[in-house]
Parts: C-alpha cells; structure tokens; sequence
C-alpha cells in the first residue's frame, strides 16, 4: 500500500506536547507544514475510517432525516397526575416478583377474544379477576416444576404442565369463583399453555440455549469468562490444557538455562585458551626474534626438539578450536542430550568427535609442514581442498615455480581469512617470505634492511 | 405520510417525464412550461409505459423505481419484500421499499400509488449477482458494499452485515405508542413471536411492558404500580433525573428497554441476557411520573474498558441535548471510578456525531485553557476518554502538527473557537455535585 508511506511518526501519548497558540509563528517558516498536515490526515483517516472529515459531517447532521411521531391524544386520560416526587432521591424497591401482590401478567388478543366469547350471554368474568387468575395458574404451576425439579436453565425442550386442576382449585380458594367459570378458565388457559410449549408469562419463560443460533430467540445466559475475544486470550484459557502447556514451556526454559550455563561454561574455556594462544604467540615471536639475532652471529644447537613441541601442542589447541567452531551445529545437540547422560558418556562421545575429526585433518596436515618455528597465523583456519575442489575454486598454480612444485596444492598456502575470505598466501605475511621457502630454516635477506630489529 | 392523494398521483406520475423526475431531492416537479412540452413530446410514451406497466406487476422484489416520499418529492428506491394486501385483488401488493439517499430506519411500506411505474428501471433483479457477492468477495467488491451502505456499518465486515441485513430488513413493528408520543419505529426488533403478527405495539412507560391492544394497556395502567424506572435515583437537577437499574434485579424492565431500544438502534443486539449490565435511564418528571427521554447501558464489568454499551434518545426528544447528556454522564461515572472509557463499537451516524462532538467540546474547552505543555496521557487523566478517541479527534480537527522533528498542539483561540462553533451546543450540563452514586464494584 503506497499509504503507508504518508504514516506520521506514531505519537508517544505520555509525551508532552508544546500547545501554539498562534498560528502566525507557525506558518512564518517555509516547512511543508499544509502537505504535512495533508498528510496526517490522509494517515489518520486511513487509520480509522469512521473518520469522517468534520465539516462536511456536521453539515449531514441536520439534513439526517428521521422517522416521525406524534402526540397521542388520549394520553391525559390514561396517565394519572398522582405521582409527587419526594424531596430524597428515589431508592429501587424490590423486584415486582419478590413483592407477589402485583399481577404480571396482562390479557393478550387471544384471551381477550376467548373473554370476550365467555361473556357473550351475561357478564361473568371481569378482565382483571380473569388477568388475575391467568396470572396465578402460571406462577403455581412454575411452583409445581419447581418443586418436582424440572425446572430447565435454558429452554431446551417443551415444557409441560404440570399444575393439576384438583391443586389449582385448592391454592386459588380464596377467589370464590364458581366452580364451573373456574374450569373453563383452567381449561382455556391449560390449552394455551399446551400450544405455547413453555410458561406464557415472559418472566418464568426460560432462556435460548447458549448454542441456539436463531437470531430471533433473544437473552440468551452468558457465561463472561467464556467470551475471549482474541486467539491469544483463548490460548491462555484457565483449564488443564493451559496447565499442561505451561508446564511444558517451563520444562523447556529450564532445559535452554541449563543449555546457556554450559555454553557460558565454554566460552570461557575457550577465553582462556585465546588468552593462552596469545601470550604463546608473543613469547613465540620473541624466541624467534632472539633466534634471528642469535643466527647471526652463532648458530645454537639443540633448540630445534623445543619448538616442535610448541607446534604439536600449537596444534592441539587449533584443532579443539576448529572443532568449535567448524562443527556449530552438532554441539549444542549433544549438550542438549549430556543433560540426561552421566558426565563420563558425555566426555566419551566429545573425545570420540575430537578424534574423528582429528583423522580428517591428517591429510592436510599442512601444519607438520611448516616451520616449527613459524608463529600460526592466529584467527585464520585452514581451507579444506575437498570443499574448494567441490566449489570449483582451484588454488592458484604458480607458473614462477619452474621445479613442479605447484602439482602439490598444500604447498600453495590458503586459508580462510577473517571475515570468511579465501586467501592464498604468495608471502608468508608475517615473515614476508616466499610460502616455499618456508619450509627451510633459510631466511633470505629482508627486503627492507632489519635495522629496526637491532 | 399515508396522506397523499392517491388518483392524482398516479396520473402525476405516469405523465411526468423520466427526467424531470429523476430529479432526486432538490426540484421535485419540472417547470411548468418544460412539463407543457414534455407532456406533448411524450404522450405516445405514457401510452407504453402503461401497457408495460400491466405486465410488470406486482414488482419484483429488487427492482428500482421512483417513489413518492413524505416531501411530496421522488426518489430512487429499491423493493426489498412485497405482501399482498389484506383487501384487494390478487394481484395488489403492496411494497417494502429502501430509499437509497437515506439510512435504513426510513425504509418503509409504500402503496402502488406511491409509486412511478414509468421509472421502473429495465435491469431489475439482482438477486443473482447478491448471492454471488455474498459467497466469496474481492476487497474491491467489499468495499462496494460498504460505501453503498455507508452510515453506521464500517466496523462490521460485509458477511455479518449481509446476515444482520437479510434477517432484519423488514421492520416488524411499524410504530408504537409510548407514553405521550406515537413514534415511527426506525429498525426491526425481535419481540417475541406472539407480537409479529402486530403493527403497532402499546408500551407502558414506566415498567415498559408491552401490548397489542390499546385497551391492554389502558388496563395495564390502571394497575401499574411504577412511576420511575425500578432503580435508585442517583442524579436529580431540576426535573431531569437518573435512575440506574440493574439488569439481574429487574430482568424484566431490562429487557423491555432492551426491545424498546433496538426499534431504533440498529447495530443493537440482544443476542445475551441483560445480567450483565447496568441502565442508566433519564427521565424528565412531572406530577405523571417519570418519563423516559434515553438511557444507555453499560456492562458491570467490561473488558475493554468500555463505559458504555448502548445509547438512545428516544426520537421525540431527539435534537434537544440529552443525548450529549448521556455521553457526558458515562464519563462523570467513568471518572468517579478512576477509570478511562470509550464507548463500544460500531456507532450509528448520530451517535458518531454526538461523540464526535462531545470529545470536540471537552478536549478543546482545556486546551482553550490550558498553559504550558500537555500529553495525550494528561488529556486522558482529566477527562476519561480514551487516548485513542482524544488522538482521532485532535487529528480528525488536524490539531496535531508535526513541527521541528515532534508533534505539537495547535491551539490558535480562533480556530478552535470555530471547531467549537462547529460541534454544536453542549446539550444539558452534567451537575456533578448532583451525582450520588457508587460505583457497581463497590457496591454490596
């Protein structure tokens, strides 16, 4: 969406805002103040489309037109002028339910007309006593499935009668109606509840079920708890599932902390021996230079077992290095897995790695090759002539070499620079020398004169 | 409505050109002198559009023609549904129609009368082509449905709009008494099934029970035992007072406002029980009772914040303030709980503009006032709203400038003054020293 591009930087609500007052300070400079707003606004409306520009809204709100009403004229008659507001204000009584006198229920159409009907020879049956005692079947038969216990939550199934006419004759003595005006009424308003299938007073009708869809059957209960509103929130519903899931993550934290402390555990290892290989190679350096000197003027014996030893020791420490960091993938797995195995199982399956690996170096075992007394190139790491043969770089042949010694690859010498350069060495960077001549103990004269050692 | 002259109608308009009858609104009948010609130009085409007239009836339902208003005015139409009429020949209908300019509350049942059969457009049903829309839709096609029912529907996508529409687009109540007034209804509402066969219902207005038959309810009031809502009054200020009821304790009474309410609101929905929330109901009082204006309802506890679920002004007291009354007062309850509020979503078209300008007036009220910086945050504090609601206002009003690399204020007094001008009166004043009222949590 090309819009996005018009968003103004998002606005931090607890930051305060300068408020100007005049408007003149503002369009004084030449900023791009009008595109800029032009621009909010564009940004806020797509932000939220309700936006609607405020001036051609408010100009619609008078012309909204609506539907119309009128005064009922027979108001005055039906209301009464009998209520005095009482200087206090007004406390809610009790629900008309729990004061029992009021009757509930009022005629519909239907009894009017069956009313009406009953009524026709000679009046009986007043509309309020009929009301009245409409109104008292349907309470004590709520009261009769009250008592046997079936009274259902939601309306799941038509609900019967269950009020006889025996029980209602005797609960409703006090009416002294006549027996036979009684029964009819009995009759009518026990067919009328047969048809409706559920109480006809509204307030003892039970609600929809909370699965019923129709959107014509309405209040239907509602638990709160079970309206989530977002994937996120019903993920983290209260149940066992949750439970079991956060258990589950809790396992896995502990698992990676135990992961992280040996990984620390590591790193510092591998600090130390740095560390190590450093101050190595310092004191290696100064040997070599107390060698030089000591070449020119007399050459000691005796002193060539002492390097070798560095270099084979040199070489221990490259190759536990190498491994680390060549092999990224295969270690943590099995620090994973030396969470559950005895710490000899674990050292047993490291040694066996080290070793293997150890087997694919000897081939290329340029290292023997060199001058013991070389210092290593630190940070660098050998190249591996299979990978480049199967990348299709070739190590370069050098024709200057008229002896065929370039036929012998790991004479020309390559390693992987920082940075994951490939780097084929023509001069020993450090001794500025030809990488074959490396080989000898033969220094040729520097090209610049070694003063600066003396 | 229901007034007009019906013979003369129908000859008005079938000899009324196309075109001078298109003139939706504005114009309604074309100048004499142009009728003059129109009328000798077009006397062979009345004569067909009359014999196409007898085989196109009854109108299929979707079809479009002009439709005489209560402005004595055409406009387009479209049918929604048709019935036969209770006294008439087979082949008289009467129709539901949808002005297409206007809100959905105007919809109504119309005569034949009422309408001008010569503009019946030719491409009639789109039934087809709704049911294919309806199935999988493009964002374009989406689209055009929301901007062809624009007001009030933006926040709800075009499948549950679709449903809302099909199941609620025919009113079933077409008017009700309520008190003093007889209101036109302006959406359908699910009264329970004994009242559909109803068009009129009989409200009583205090306990708001409802009857088919006006003596029901001159019955009903000889007993009824209510004068004000069956809650605790917790604002009185002149002859204005609030009552909140709770909806567990008088199921009933909440639910009766509830069907009374969704007559005119019509993104409400009583899909759940009223339990769960509290009505705060205005009333103005008189030696008669307390007489209901509006109320809102708002949830006992809201996830979301939400200060306010539902609001209505009942139409006869409509444009006088109470709305903004209402508004105000769901955030003097927001602030007396120490919390910030915004009303739950979507808004009708009235009810967007009563926010909009309720938001407009308080927000630049401070900063009319204000010395020295201010946040969102501290705007928030002070008023209850929403940092999101005050964020779209300002901006909607382009009040937020970015300046010199941070946003600013702009506050000149004239442009504010003007936006104040423009969000209209403040309506009634919310007297706080007036509200007694404990919050529902604290409640016992």
């Amino acid at each position: 969406m090309s819009r996005l591009s018009f968003r103004p930087r998002p606005l931090d609500i607890t930051k305060k805002l300068p408020i100007v007052k005049n408007f003149k300070d503002f369009e004084d400079e030449e900023a791009p103040t009008s595109t800029r707003t032009q621009m909010l606004r564009i940004a806020a409306e797509a932000d939220n489309e309700v936006q609607v520009q405020q001036v051609p809204s408010k100009k619609a709100a008078s012309e909204i037109p609506t539907p119309q009403f009128v005064v009922v004229d027979t108001y005055e008659r039906d209301y009464s002028r009998t209520f005095s507001q009482p200087t206090s204000y007004l406390r809610a009584r009790g629900a008309r339910a729990e004061i029992g006198e009021f009757v509930e229920y009022d005629l519909d159409n239907e009894d009017e007309d069956w009313l009406q009907e009953f009524n026709k020879e000679k009046k009986t049956l007043a509309a309020e006593k009929f009301e009245t005692i409409l109104f008292k079947l349907e309470v004590l038969d709520h009261k009769a499935r009250e008592r046997a216990g079936v009274i259902t939550p939601t309306l799941a199934s038509p609900i019967p009668v269950l009020l006889t006419f025996d029980a209602a004759v005797e609960a409703l003595q006090s009416f002294s109606i006549k027996y036979g005006v009684f029964q009819s009424i009995y009759n009518y308003w026990k067919e009328k509840r047969e048809r409706w299938q559920k109480p006809v007073l509204r307030r003892l009708q039970p609600p929809p079920p909370v699965n019923d869809t129709n959107p014509y059957n309405v209040f239907r209960p509602r638990e709160k708890s079970h309206r989530l509103h977002t994937r996120r929130m019903q993920r983290r519903e209260n149940n066992v599932q949750s439970f079991e899931k956060l258990r589950q993550v809790r396992r896995n934290l502990d698992q990676a902390k135990t992961l992280l402390e040996a990984l620390i555990k590591r790193e510092e290892k591998k600090r130390d021996v740095m560390e190590n290989e450093v101050s190595l190679q310092r004191i290696q350096l100064k040997y070599k230079h107390e060698t030089e000197l000591l070449e020119d003027s007399l050459a000691l014996p005796g002193f060539s077992s002492f390097p070798s030893k560095f270099a084979s020791s040199e070489e221990e420490f490259v190759d536990s290095d190498d491994y680390s960091n060549s092999r990224p993938h295969p270690r943590p797995l099995m620090l994973q897995n030396s969470a559950f195995m005895d710490s000899k199982a674990a050292m047993a399956s490291a040694g066996s790695i080290k070793r293997e690996f150890g087997r694919r170096q000897a081939p290329y075992g340029w290292l023997h090759k060199l001058d013991p007394l070389e210092p290593l190139l630190l940070f660098t790491k050998p190249l591996d002539p299979e990978k480049l043969a199967g990348a299709g770089i070739a190590p370069p042949s050098d024709s200057s070499m008229p002896d065929g010694a370039s036929a012998c690859s790991w004479n020309i010498r390559g390693r992987i620079g920082r940075g994951g350069r490939i780097v084929f060495d023509r001069w020993n960077p450090l001794m500025h020398t030809p990488i074959d001549c490396g080989e000898t103990l033969y220094i040729p004269p520097k090209p610049r004169p070694s003063s600066q050692f003396m | 409505m229901g007034s007009i002259d019906t013979p003369a109608v129908e000859e008005n308009g079938s000899t009324q050109t196309p075109d001078a009858t298109y003139t939706n609104g504005d114009g309604s009948s074309p100048p004499p002198a142009a009728a003059d010609s129109a009328i000798a130009r077009l006397g062979n085409e009345s004569f067909r559009s009359n014999k196409r007239r007898s085989s196109m009836l009854p109108l299929e339902v979707g079809t479009r023609v002009l439709c005489r208003w209560r402005d004595v005015k055409f406009h387009l139409v479209k049918v929604i549904e048709r019935r036969r009429m209770q006294c008439g020949g087979p082949n008289d209908y009467e129709y539901y129609v949808h002005y297409t300019e206007f809100n959905r509350r105007l919809d109504e049942w119309v005569r034949l009368e009422q309408l001008d059969l010569a503009s019946v457009e030719t491409v009639v049903d789109e039934k087809v082509e709704d049911k294919v829309t309806s199935l999988k839709m493009t964002r374009h096609q989406k689209r055009k449905i929301d901007e062809t029912h624009v007001e009030g529907h933006e926040e709800l996508d075009a499948a549950s709009l679709r449903e809302h529409e099909e199941f609620t687009k025919v009113k079933n109540i077409a008017t009700i008494e309520l008190g003093r007034y007889e209101i036109e209804t302006w959406y359908f509402s699910p009264f329970p099934p004994e009242c559909n066969d109803s068009l009129k219902l009989y409200f009583c207005e205090f306990c708001l029970n409802f009857m088919k038959r006006k003596e029901q309810l001159q019955r009903h009031m000889r007993k009824c035992d209510l004068k004000h809502p069956p809650g605790d009054e917790i604002y009185r200020s002149g002859t204005l007072s609030m009552f909140e009821v709770d909806g567990k304790k008088n199921k009933v009474y909440g639910q009766n406002l509830c069907y009374l309410a969704k007559l005119f609101l019509d993104h409400k929905t009583l899909y759940y029980d009223v339990d769960l929330f509290l009505f705060y109901v205005l009333c103005e009082c008189d030696d008669r009772g307390c007489h209901m204006v509006g109320y809102f309802s708002k949830e006992k506890h809201s996830e979301e914040s939400y200060n306010l679920a539902c609001i209505l002004t009942l139409p006869p007291y409509q444009r006088k303030g109470y709305g903004k009354f209402l508004i105000a007062f769901s955030y003097e309850l927001s602030k007396k709980e120490g919390k910030v509020g915004t009303p739950e979503r979507p808004l009708s078209d009235l009810g967007l503009l009563s926010y909009r300008g309720y938001w407009t007036r308080v927000l630049l009220d401070i900063l009319k006032k204000h010395k020295g910086n201010i946040s969102i945050k501290e705007l928030s504090d002070m008023t209850a709203i929403k940092a999101e609601d005050i964020l779209a206002t300002l901006q909607g009003l382009e009040l937020i400038q970015y300046r010199k690399g941070q946003h600013v204020i702009c506050a000149d007094p004239k442009v504010l003054d003007r936006h104040l001008k423009a969000a209209g009166r403040g309506g009634l004043e919310v007297d706080v020293s007036k509200l007694i009222w404990t919050p529902y949590k604290e409640q016992g």
